[in-house]
């Protein structure tokens, strides 16, 4: 019966499978969008419009994926990325609706996090990547430009709640004559601890619980593992340093929207 | 030039979301004078000090300290002169001696074991585990390390909100004497907040009374 809609509406056999399989994927996300709103984590809204935006721009990705992955002009290249990281800033924004300032904050950040680091990796041809620039530099520069825009979320994101949450003992180190950085010091170093644990749970049992995509890529391309497992701990690297230059800068441009020039904290109270 | 205020508010307003707060505070302290702010809960206690700290600015009047308006100050530089000891005074993550010289060490000095003793002596506080979990202490413990935590900066005027709140009798006597005798050795002056008429009485050479503005607005 379904096949005959299908039919019907005639829609290819080989999109068939796959429509099927989406609405099988559906179902999960039922499940998931029950139990966080049985649990009120409250994230219900942006699961779903983040599956419809998502899956739009996957799509569209994918098709023009393979003219990427053409590109062969270094410069054209870069270009790609900034404009990912220009969305990346902007979905932090989008994401941290109620913080102001937050891609003032963010876009430097990921930008010169996750470019310089891919721009170092091919200035010292750390990567073999003449072969197919487009293929190497763009989805690597996805995976850094992905990672910053985690952590800086996270950071911004902890910076906040803790000014909020921790007015007295903000207010304690400012009376005593710190400067916002040095009142601010603890909490982003915890931010940042915490927001690179998951990845160094990842590296730590890398090949044995966590078979990363990029490697698979490669072999399932036809590279050779050992090549593709060692591109995997460079990645993981260079993950690393982008995420941690990224926060940093971050963290340091975010102190603007916290603090005014008379270092006096501007950050509200807690919303009821 | 010792007549000179040290510290001086000049019909100094405040209000917050349009409700007012502070309605032409004025005030003239000189060094070596302890001031007494009293009044009813929520009257603006707090929020007088912060400002003289500048933590927060008044919508209108001045705040002079050594005769140059707070908004010429630099911020850190202000405050490491003008200490405040906020209301709920935090202790830092870390031990008792990282909190002790905390304010010293934003200000890139230090100080050593001995100094850190005989501070703690002053607001009896002493003996001590200086390798403690700050976080561990009792509340008037930690009122205590926050007081000694401002006065190894030697300040020029000490801002004190309820300090003695969590203090039985005899250690806030202990601590007023402290503070007195640091007067003149620091050539410092105290504004203290507190709700303790007797202790207002006895510290302070004066008093300024502050009032409920919410019915009146
Ligand atoms: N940042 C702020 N934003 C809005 N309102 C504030 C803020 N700080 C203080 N207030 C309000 O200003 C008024 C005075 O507060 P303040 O803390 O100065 O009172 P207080 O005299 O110190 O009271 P207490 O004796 O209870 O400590 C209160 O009504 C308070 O709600
Ligand atoms: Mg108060």
């Amino acid at each position: 019966m379904q096949l005959d809609l299908f039919a019907l509406l005639q829609i290819p056999e080989q999109y068939i499978g796959m429509l099927q399989r989406y609405a099988a994927a559906m179902i999960l996300l039922a499940i998931l969008l029950m139990v966080t709103k049985w649990q009120g984590i409250g994230i219900g809204r942006k699961l779903i419009v983040g599956t419809i935006r998502g899956t739009i721009q996957i799509i569209l990705m994918a098709l023009i994926l393979v003219y990427i992955f053409a590109l062969s002009n270094l410069i054209v290249i870069f270009g790609v990325l900034t404009f990912m990281a220009v969305f990346a800033a902007y979905t932090t924004k989008s994401n941290l609706e109620r913080i102001p300032g937050v891609m003032r904050a963010t876009l430097p950040g990921i930008l010169v996090g996750a470019l310089s680091v891919m721009a170092t990796t091919v200035a010292l041809q750390i990567i073999d990547w003449q072969s197919s620039p487009g293929e190497f530099i763009i989805p690597m520069g996805g995976m850094l430009i992905g990672n910053c825009m985690g952590l800086t979320t996270l950071v911004i994101d902890r910076m906040w709640s803790n000014a909020q949450k921790q007015r007295p003992l903000l207010e304690t180190a400012l009376a005593l004559g710190a400067t916002p950085k040095q009142a601010t010091e603890l909490s982003i170093r915890e931010s940042i601890r915490s927001g690179l644990l998951p990845n160094l749970n990842r590296y730590a049992s890398l090949g044995i619980v966590s078979i990363p995509g990029l490697m698979s890529g490669m072999i399932i391309g036809g590279v050779n593992p050992l090549e593709a497992a060692i591109y995997q701990v460079i990645i993981f690297i260079m993950i690393f340093l982008s995420a941690m230059i990224a926060s940093l800068i971050t963290s340091h441009l975010f102190l603007r929207e916290m603090f005014n020039e008379r270092a006096q904290l501007t950050v509200p109270p807690p919303e009821l | 030039m010792s007549d000179s205020p040290i510290l001086e508010l000049e019909k100094v307003s405040m209000s917050f979301d349009g409700k007012q707060v502070l309605r032409d505070v004025s005030l003239i302290l000189h060094q070596n004078e302890t001031c007494g702010i009293t009044g009813p809960s929520g009257c603006g206690k707090s929020t007088l000090l912060r400002i003289v700290n500048d933590l927060l600015s008044p919508i209108s009047g001045t705040v002079r300290f050594q005769e140059k308006d707070v908004k010429e100050w630099d911020p850190q530089e202000l405050r490491r002169r003008v200490v405040m000891v906020p209301q709920e005074a935090k202790m830092f993550p870390g031990t008792v001696r990282a909190n002790l010289v905390w304010g010293l060490r934003v200000h890139g000095m230090a100080a050593d074991d001995e100094q850190l003793k005989t501070i703690l002596q002053e607001v009896q506080l002493w003996p001590i585990d200086l390798d403690g979990n700050a976080e561990n202490l009792s509340g008037g413990q930690k009122q205590r390390v926050a007081i000694a935590r401002a006065l190894l900066l030697k300040p020029k005027v000490l801002l004190l909100d309820e300090p003695t709140s969590a203090l039985d009798t005899e250690s806030a006597l202990a601590v007023e004497k402290t503070i007195n005798d640091l007067l003149s050795d620091y050539k410092m002056a105290v504004l203290i907040v507190t709700h303790n008429k007797e202790q207002a009485k006895r510290f302070t050479s004066k008093i300024v009374e502050l009032e409920n503005l919410t019915e009146a607005s």
